[in-house]
């Protein structure tokens, strides 16, 4: 399926692999994501004398989950993973340079034809 | 400081005070088990400036603060979870008093013992299929140029043929996942994939799946998670829990 290193992205931090409930059970801090799954979409939901507009923390779900925050605040949190990957850092251009690429491709192809 | 309010964590039913001994609630505050009817309600103070309405506006905002106070208050979740039948409550439910906490629970009683009679004896376990990052990768096309035009475009086709194909392979694996993880639960509930920049992992979620198991068959269910991830290398399989109950002790129903 690939020739690029998965196997390797997916040794360098604790992630799917990380857990497991069969096993040595070695128990991880939870993935933020995980208990903002849990604790802000789910759970009972009782109005208590606060008004907590749920419209605003869905948003702020939503916000979160496309990493709104700035890239420092996520480090800060230990957010730091696409340092590693190659899609994120510094190549996220290269959609941009696969175009060029083609364009030209077929520049040359229609030049050769036509 | 501003004024002292009730922040309410979770409804439980036959909680010993004991078992929250050496767990701290939000800002440090000290736990509290308010007794109504059968039922016991976890509660601690908090200041009205950080929790009233315009500080909860203003708090929302931050990531560092829902952070922590997502954390704090599944702490003390999961410390009430693994003592006795917790109903969750979704963060931030905040009362005056001890008097309007009571209050609640008295008008929502039916529907709370109801959540907690379908979560007694159960948890709740995660299960998550991501398709393997590199199944998402442009093949690096080498050397493009020693390649003639045409086949260098057959070459980037085929390549997104085979992407597609993956693509329906993990998916079909993912449901067939979910399948069999159903026939095992009690309930589930499909949450929302999650960012693969919030989820820390490269790969595209494809099932982010809640399954409430019985505890007697926590062993059956871990071990054939265990079974799945041999059976479908293609994708990555991640099982997380238990978790309380967040995703099945609600008051809309199973």
């Amino acid at each position: 399926m690939s020739q690029t290193g998965g196997d390797t992205t997916v040794a360098q931090r604790p992630g799917p692999y990380g857990t497991n409930p069969y096993g040595d059970r070695q128990p991880r801090p939870a993935s933020l994501a995980d208990v903002l799954d849990r604790v802000l979409d789910k759970g009972i939901v009782i109005a208590g004398d606060i008004q907590v507009n749920l419209l605003d923390i869905e948003l702020l779900t939503i916000k979160i989950r496309l990493l709104v925050a700035s890239v420092d605040k996520a480090q800060e949190m230990g957010i730091d993973w696409w340092k590693n990957d190659p899609m994120l850092s510094g190549r996220s251009d290269r959609l941009a340079d696969e175009n060029r690429e083609l364009k030209k491709r077929v520049q040359e192809l229609e030049g050769r034809d036509g | 400081m501003g004024e002292p309010a009730r922040y309410l964590y979770a409804v439980c039913r036959g909680l010993a005070p004991s078992a929250l001994d050496g767990v701290r609630g939000l800002d440090g505050g000290r736990l509290e088990v308010l007794g109504v009817l059968d039922l016991e309600a976890v509660v601690s103070t908090v200041d009205l400036d950080e929790f009233g309405e315009d500080g909860l506006r203003a708090n929302l905002e931050r990531l560092d603060w829902v952070e922590r106070t997502a954390r704090g208050h599944d702490a003390v979740v999961q410390a009430c979870a693994g003592a006795a039948p917790t109903a969750p409550m979704r963060l931030a439910t905040v009362c005056l008093d001890d008097e309007s906490v009571r209050l609640r629970l008295q008008e929502h009683y039916p529907d709370l013992a109801e959540a907690l009679g379908r979560i007694e004896g159960r948890k709740e376990w995660s299960v998550k299929v991501y398709e393997h990052p590199s199944a998402q990768e442009e093949p690096e096309a080498a050397e493009p140029a020693a390649l003639g035009g045409a086949a260098y475009l057959r070459r980037k086709k085929s390549a997104a043929v085979e992407r597609r194909v993956a693509r329906e392979q993990a998916t079909a694996a993912a449901d067939a996942v979910d399948r069999e993880l159903c026939g095992l639960a009690v309930a589930a509930r499909h949450l929302r994939p999650q960012d693969p920049r919030l989820a820390g992992f490269g790969g595209t979620m494809l099932l982010n799946g809640a399954y409430l198991v019985d505890d007697v068959s926590t062993r059956s269910f871990t071990g054939r998670v265990a079974e799945l991830v041999a059976a479908f290398p293609d994708v990555s399989i991640a099982c997380d829990g238990p978790w309380p109950p967040y995703s099945f002790a609600t008051l809309e129903g199973p």
